[in-house]
């Protein structure tokens, strides 16, 4: 009989490399406090706290994104993604510790008495700016703190609750009528989850944490577009468990055809990422609306030109060209490079949303980009925590949901 | 080599009734064999006669001009480019799933492609008739195709999103057609070897290309439907995101919000899903396909129904919340005056839009209703209500009051040939669809047969074996090692 191993255990290298990353992050911290976070001009104090949002608030909508993809896949009746459903499970349970650091980020700079992040905060400046104070009613700090407060519990019990369905069956296995209680029990739940999840990711949360950076700025696209890119870097992320799961001899349910589908779907979403991306841009462009081009004058004609289009080519051109083959589809290294280019172009993309507002110098409106060797150290603490908590939760449960009443197809999956 | 046809019980069968493979074929056949009942012969006489009513109200519009319209100064668009929007985005229910639900793999797809994708190019043709009529001096549509001309540097605008629009529909209509045609080519054949008439063998012998069935047929067949749903794909988004940018590209307000693409490209699919609801409710009960276009069938699609049109409905929430949100006197007053406020002149137009295509599509939370075949017509053919009035809400709310108080426009209503133009593209759609259903298997026959061994309803029943076995013998025995 096909021996299985279902006992994931860390390797020494992982701790040592997921413990050194979480020292990066932290020692950049540490020096972007010294040279920014502790100096007594608000600007070079926020250049700090942003970088701490901007990460924070990406890593964690990237993680929650794996929640989604089960959710997805849960509503949609998939069948071929549950024989590494557990690392979906293991990427999602990093929220709870994101959440709590997203949320300490949030709350410090919503109640600080620095604004350059938020403008909106500065309650003096909003009774003398006629757009902030018709907008005060949403942008306040009281609503910000509540609705945040109350997105990342939902996310989490939500979450929570879906995994421990997963759990639960893990040493009960299934009759006819068992399994199809099972399965609807699973799409109730999920269906609660997205629907939760459109209220808050879909719409609300980008407007409060990421939209009103730029306060007198709209869209209507902006959260779906957020959206977007944070889940086609969680499709990244779940690839690049998976890869290397299967490198180490586990997930022997799993081969080369799931790992096609998984990047078929870093395919599509990024060119999904791009449509939304191209709608939002070339329409404001188009109507050249100057309420509307504030947003993209410093990205497109000023210093963040560069990063503004990097991201397109890193996000749009390289996944499209790279990942158009079947065999690069199915090619553990190509699909490794390409997730780790995705996660980080998405990166940059979250920067280049977060950083222009608050580097913009308030006497001459030209924004500037910095140095960003300290964010990009936190972004691999960051990344440290997440190969750390996922790794835990990998050791914690078996690695095949064993009992699955799908399971058995996604073994003869074929593409 | 795997265990290629298994899936898990908790999936129903998709083919009832334990047919096989002969079976089908009698069974879908048999309507287009039989001659036309007494209701064909009704239905068929009803669509026509709308048809040539349309035919005499474009008579009346090209001979006497545009102003048989209602159209005034600021309502440049009216019920055309609404109806346009309207059957353009009905379209797009057929190429999801054909092209999207093949990608995906969704076996569900096969009971409702051939139907859905005919709708399609029917919508499609109905579609194109309102911006080429609209043109008033319909003799110079050639004028929209962009070749080297002797009108001297007279070139169409390459920066119009209508220009766009040209291309993007003219492609799309001609893959939907391909990609159609090239999936009727085997039951084609199929109805040239069973036919016993000279004139039908002849018919359907030209009509399908000599398949034969050969193995390199089929090859080249799969390969060739692999290929024109990957290009069907994009080309659905393309279709409704450069429909949106017809609208979004200007500073009108109420027209110009970047959500606009994607928002309509999910509309269209929640409106041609309902479309396709209304016509397979009524086609598998006439032609007593019920066996194939099962109850199951009917609640997938309703579930594609809830969520577009849940999408559609935070797209309009969003819209709302963006008008206030922007601090712009004029967005306010196209949303807040203009639309929502049930006591402006359009105000009523808003409140169906909303109830037909956001608040009463939840119904569909429920098993229950989702598999209630009653509440499943009335609802589709609510949501299409619902879908019309987006399009009519979106075009003449944003236009008939603008910024200068002295433009705003009287009251906008259609004369009898705006409404008869309408009325004649459902005769249109309606012909085609009667002889389609009577000269064409309405359902894939070669397509049932390829999921019948996974999701037939006797070959189910077998699988039951194999569901017992442990995943671990399961995997000794059924999956290939050499991963």
């Amino acid at each position: 009989m096909m021996a299985i191993r279902e006992q994931f255990s860390k390797t020494k290298n992982f701790n040592l490399i997921s413990l050194g990353l979480m020292g990066v992050g932290l020692l950049s911290i540490i020096i972007l406090f010294i040279t920014h976070g502790a100096s007594g001009d608000h600007r070079m104090q926020a250049r700090f706290w942003a970088s701490l949002l901007q990460n924070s608030v990406y890593f964690l909508l990237v993680t929650n994104a794996a929640m989604f993809f089960i959710a997805a896949t849960t509503l949609a009746w998939g069948g071929w993604q549950v024989s590494f459903r557990r690392v979906s499970e293991a990427i999602s349970s990093c929220v709870p510790v994101l959440s709590i650091t997203t949320g300490i980020i949030l709350l410090a700079i919503v109640l600080s008495d620095n604004h350059t992040i938020y403008h909106w905060t500065d309650t003096e400046h909003v009774k003398h700016d006629k757009i902030l104070l018709h907008k005060a009613g949403f942008l306040n700090k009281g609503f910000f703190i509540v609705w945040t407060i109350i997105t990342l519990v939902g996310w989490n019990l939500l979450g929570a609750k879906l995994r421990q369905l997963s759990r639960k069956i893990d040493d009960r296995p299934l009759d006819n009528a068992g399994a199809k209680k099972y399965i609807w029990d699973n799409t109730v739940w999920a269906a609660i989850f997205i629907v939760f999840f459109s209220l808050t990711v879909m719409s609300s949360i980008p407007w409060l944490w990421l939209m009103s950076i730029d306060a007198h700025w709209y869209s209507t696209m902006y959260s779906w577009y957020t959206f977007a890119s944070s889940f086609v870097a969680g499709i990244a992320l779940i690839t690049i468990f998976v890869i290397y799961l299967k490198n180490l001899g586990y997930l022997e349910f799993t081969n080369e055809e799931h790992l096609h589908d998984l990047g078929k779907f870093m395919f599509a979403f990024s060119v999904f990422w791009t449509y939304l991306w191209f709608s939002q841009f070339m329409l404001i462009w188009y109507a050249n609306i100057p309420e509307e081009t504030t947003y993209f004058e410093p990205r497109v004609e000023g210093a963040w030109n560069g990063i503004f289009w990097l991201t397109v080519i890193i996000n749009f051109l390289a996944p499209l060209l790279i990942l158009m083959s079947r065999g690069a589809k199915r090619n553990y290294g190509t699909l490794t490079f390409m997730c780790i280019l995705i996660l980080f172009g998405h990166w940059m993309d979250f920067y280049q949303m977060v950083f222009p507002g608050p580097m913009k110098d308030p006497e001459t409106s030209v924004s500037h980009v910095p140095m960003m060797l300290a964010d990009l150290g936190i972004g691999l603490g960051f990344v440290g925590l997440i190969m750390f908590f996922t790794a835990r939760a990998l050791a914690n449960a078996p690695l095949i949901a064993k009992n699955h009443p799908f399971l058995k197809e996604s073994l003869i999956h074929h593409t | 080599m795997s265990l290629l046809r298994y899936e898990s019980q908790v999936r129903p069968p998709l083919v009832e009734g334990h047919k096989d493979y002969h079976q089908i074929t009698e069974d879908i056949c048999r309507p287009v064999e039989a001659a036309p009942s007494l209701l064909w012969w009704i239905g068929f006489g009803i669509s026509v006669i709308l048809l040539l009513f349309g035919v005499f109200s474009v008579y009346m519009e090209v001979t006497y001009g545009v102003g048989q319209w209602n159209l005034n100064k600021t309502i440049g668009w009216g019920w055309d480019i609404t109806n346009f929007v309207w059957w353009v985005g009905i379209g797009h229910a057929g190429t999801l799933i054909s092209a999207i639900l093949l990608l995906f793999r969704q076996g569900w797809r096969t009971g409702v492609n051939r139907a859905a994708e005919a709708m399609t190019i029917f919508a499609v043709m109905c579609a194109g008739q309102f911006p080429i009529w609209h043109m008033g001096r319909v003799w110079m549509a050639f004028f929209v195709m962009p070749y080297p001309n002797t009108r001297g540097p007279l070139w169409v605008n390459f920066n119009s999103p209508l220009l766009w629009d040209v291309f993007a529909i003219s492609t799309y209509f001609t893959v939907s057609l391909l990609f159609w045609y090239s999936g009727l080519l085997p039951d084609l054949a199929t109805l040239r070897d069973r036919a016993r008439k000279k004139w039908r063998k002849h018919m359907y012998g030209v009509l399908s290309f000599g398949w034969t069935g050969s193995t390199k047929h089929w090859q080249r067949h799969e390969s060739l439907s692999l290929v024109l749903a990957g290009l069907a794909t994009p080309l659905v988004l393309s279709v409704h995101t450069i429909v949106s940018f017809d609208f979004a590209t200007s500073v009108v307000p109420g027209w110009h919000t970047t959500i606009f693409p994607p928002y309509f490209v999910a509309g269209a699919i929640f409106s041609g899903f309902a479309m396709v609801q209304t016509l397979l409710l009524v086609t598998r009960k006439v032609l007593n396909l019920q066996e194939y276009i099962t109850i199951e069938h009917i609640e997938v699609m309703n579930k594609v129904i809830i969520l577009t049109g849940s999408i559609v409905g935070i797209a309009y929430l969003t819209e709302l919340f963006m008008a206030w949100y922007s601090a712009v006197q004029y967005e306010e007053f196209a949303f807040f005056e203009n639309r929502a406020n049930i006591l402006s002149p359009y105000g009523w137009a808003y409140y169906i839009m909303m109830s037909c295509n956001v608040v009463f599509p939840q119904i569909f939370w429920f098993r229950k209703m989702r598999r209630n075949l009653y509440v499943t017509f009335f609802l589709s053919i609510l949501v299409n209500i619902g879908m019309w009035f987006e399009r009519f809400v979106i075009i003449v709310t944003s236009v008939y009051r603008d910024y200068l108080p002295s433009a705003w426009s009287t009251y906008y209503t259609p004369t009898i040939w705006e409404v008869g133009f309408f009325l004649g593209t459902f005769g249109l759609f309606f012909t085609c669809y009667f002889l389609f259903s009577k000269f064409f298997p309405v359902i894939a026959i070669a397509e049932i047969k390829h999921i019948l061994k996974k999701n037939g309803e006797s070959y189910k029943e077998n699988m039951d074996e194999i569901e017992k076995v442990s995943v671990e013998e399961f995997a000794d025995h059924h999956v290939d090692k050499h991963h």
